[in-house]
């Protein structure tokens, strides 16, 4: 099913971004005729299947403009930024990069390069995930600015690279398509926290893909807080690839929108590596949260795990799709999988579908996934000592999950996860 | 203290307490005991407003206040404490935060200003001491992994740092090794004096051998069938429910 074909808009779109980024106008061409033969994915795409895409045939999203008002952009601004945080700060608006708001890394063996500055340099890189999907060659053939982050081998970056990314009150039926390339050198070690904020009422198409390489015995941890506006389009796509010896630490949080997907595609490159994701994401009505990853297990003695969990609220709808695939000579993988949802209502909608395909001997893999409701046995020992319904409900809620928590390193940002998770489920009225 | 007059409850529909009167002065020690499904960990549940136990007639009394009114939450306010059978497991919250969450939450339903940090912490390394907790204990969730010995070693800290007037303990003594029994009845003698009062619920006179009642009653059947001293739970323990003609209700 070709949805977009059926819609001109996206030839306008073309025609209104592509003199910009200049050098690129090929590569971009070619994406933009690999998009129009395959189209948005329909209801039928088993891996679209929670999250349909239809209405975008109707919707007609134009190129944001850069401006915004400064006072609502600082607002932003100072709502995202972990000012604990003493690193480097890049801040994207409406999807092009500020110069203004932004304090770019300076340390020896960080380089780091704004993609509509010097377009030319993001040649090869944005072939990476070429032709992998047709959002991704959307994003290829739309998008407008990004980012690239080169850690150099050996260097261990001392602060977390903190990465803004606002949408504007201007942003109503607006489309934002930024890329983020990120490369850590043999032995390097590096924390990124991108967070993903917007206007409350604009509807606006955030739309993003990162490619990040891990080279041997790298050593990455990346957090991305998504606080769009509750009539939001979110979507993002991060593919990574691990080599020998490396570790990806993924945290993810997903607060706002009313339509997010998050893609998580992970492969293995060498052996001796491992991918921790975990992620939280909380729903209330009108709002859905697809979170869809991939883990390709093609070496041997590699080790995932992935912890997510999810709190909806009545009228709140998730989907989380989790596939491990362990090939042939991959022996001694070792692979772990839980999602668990909380119902805080009945009205809410939580689907589950884990995949393990392993072709492999001598693996361990596991998964778990759960759907519940507030246990009434713990509601009743915590007011039992005192605690309000509120106050019982809020912990337990809080206390399911802070697993997601516990696996964050830095104190600090895991103490921004908490506040962001606590203010939405007070906004709830569950704590 | 607690005034019980005439109390019948449903569970499920069913009724399980048939017209039961107790009344317990402050500073006094009263056994429960009864053959199962007499109703014994109802009368705990009901006491402490458990949702899905039904009060269908008669009225609960405490200091003066009805309980029947409050939530669960408004009764631990009111001083009442229940020691649980088989205490919750809950994960991702500690032991710490619990009790200090708790005992606020008691001092605000009092009007009484949250205990300070350091304060509070003194209170509870006090007592998990003087009840024999690691005080690493005190920093793992909510009886997460804990042995049923520690699970209701942690009930009787969470008393001791409570400090409730009235403390309703169901079968708190049941799966016990003597050493954790010993524990339990260190607890609650601790926590007895001349305002306090407890209420034990328990199958075996085991316990009264640490914590002497003043009172003993038999629940049979949803109601107070015999009172006496402590003599009584000891012809239980000799003769059996049977054979002081009290019939089992476990049907």
């Amino acid at each position: 099913m070709k949805l977009y074909l059926d819609n001109p808009q996206i030839e306008t779109d073309f025609e209104a971004v592509k003199a910009s980024l200049p050098g690129l106008a090929d590569l971009r061409r070619q994406a933009m005729a690999r998009f129009t033969q395959s189209g948005i994915p329909g209801p039928k795409v088993e891996e679209w299947k929670y999250t349909n895409l239809g209405f975008l045939a109707r919707e007609n999203y134009l190129p944001a403009g850069k401006s915004g008002r400064q006072a609502e952009i600082r607002q932003f601004f100072d709502q995202a930024h972990i000012k604990d945080i003493p690193g480097p700060v890049v801040v994207f608006i409406n999807g092009y990069f500020n110069a203004d708001l932004s304090s770019l890394p300076e340390e020896d063996g960080v380089d780091f390069s704004v993609l509509s500055h010097n377009p030319g340099n993001f040649h090869q890189s944005l072939q990476a995930s070429e032709g992998s999907s047709s959002l991704n060659d959307l994003n290829r053939a739309l998008v407008t600015d990004g980012y690239r982050l080169d850690i150099a081998p050996d260097v261990d970056v001392e602060h977390a690279v903190q990465i803004i990314h606002i949408a504007t009150s201007g942003t109503e039926m607006a489309s934002l398509r930024t890329r983020g390339q990120v490369k850590l050198g043999r032995g390097a070690k590096a924390a990124i926290i991108e967070t993903f904020i917007g206007a409350e009422e604009a509807r606006y198409w955030f739309h993003m893909i990162s490619d990040m390489v891990l080279e041997s015995g790298a050593c990455a941890s990346f957090g991305q807080f998504q606080l769009q506006g509750r009539n939001a389009i979110h979507m993002t796509e991060l593919h990574t690839e691990v080599s020998d010896h490396a570790t990806f630490n993924h945290v993810n949080l997903q607060l706002g929108a009313e339509i997010s997907r998050t893609e998580l595609i992970n492969s293995f490159t060498g052996e001796y590596a491992s991918i921790n994701l975990s992620g939280a994401y909380l729903g209330r009505a009108r709002q859905s949260h697809d979170i869809f990853t991939r883990i390709n297990h093609d070496r041997p003695n590699c080790k995932s795990r992935q912890l997510f969990r999810g709190v909806l609220d009545k009228g709140g709808k998730s989907a989380f799709q989790g596939k491990v695939v362990v090939a042939r000579d991959a022996r001694k993988t070792n692979a772990d999988q839980s999602d668990k949802t909380l119902l805080l209502d009945r009205g809410a909608v939580a689907n589950a579908k884990p995949e393990l395909l392993i072709y492999a001997d001598d693996v361990k893999c596991s998964h778990g996934a759960t759907v519940g409701e507030v246990d009434p046995d713990q509601l009743f020992y915590l007011r039992s000592r005192g605690l309000d319904e509120d106050a019982a409900k809020g912990l337990l809620v809080e206390a399911f999950v802070s697993e997601v928590f516990d696996d964050l390193e830095n104190e600090r940002v895991a103490e921004k996860f908490r506040q962001y998770a606590a203010g939405w489920l007070r906004k709830e009225g569950a704590l | 203290m607690l005034k019980i007059e005439n109390l019948h409850a449903t569970v499920g529909g069913k009724e399980i307490l048939k017209g039961l009167n107790l009344t317990i002065n402050d500073g006094e020690i009263h056994a429960i005991m009864g053959p199962n499904g007499a109703g014994k960990s109802t009368l705990s549940y009901v006491i402490c407003g458990r949702e899905g136990y039904e009060v269908t007639a008669g009225s609960v009394f405490f200091n003066g206040r009805d309980l029947l009114d409050m939530s669960p939450d408004e009764r631990a306010g009111e001083g009442i404490f229940l020691g649980f059978q088989y205490p919750v497991e809950i994960p991702g919250v500690s032991n710490m935060n619990f009790l200090r969450t708790a005992l606020n939450s008691q001092r605000h339903y009092r009007g009484q200003n949250d205990m300070t940090a350091v304060d509070f912490l003194k209170l509870v390394r006090a007592k998990a001491k003087e009840l024999d907790m690691d005080p690493e204990m005190l920093k793992r969730p909510v009886n997460v992994g804990f042995s049923g010995g520690e699970k209701k070693r942690n009930e009787m800290v969470q008393m001791a740092v409570l400090d409730p007037c009235l403390a309703v303990l169901d079968e708190t003594d049941s799966g016990l090794d003597i050493d954790a029994l010993k524990i339990v009845a260190k607890g609650i003698n601790r926590l007895r004096n001349a305002d306090k009062s407890i209420l034990m619920i328990t199958h075996y006179q085991r316990l009264l051998d640490y914590v002497v009642p003043d009172f003993v009653h038999v629940l049979a059947d949803g109601k107070i069938v015999k009172t006496g001293d402590r003599t009584l739970a000891l012809q239980l323990e000799e003769k059996g429910y049977a054979g002081l003609d009290i019939a089992g209700n476990a049907a």
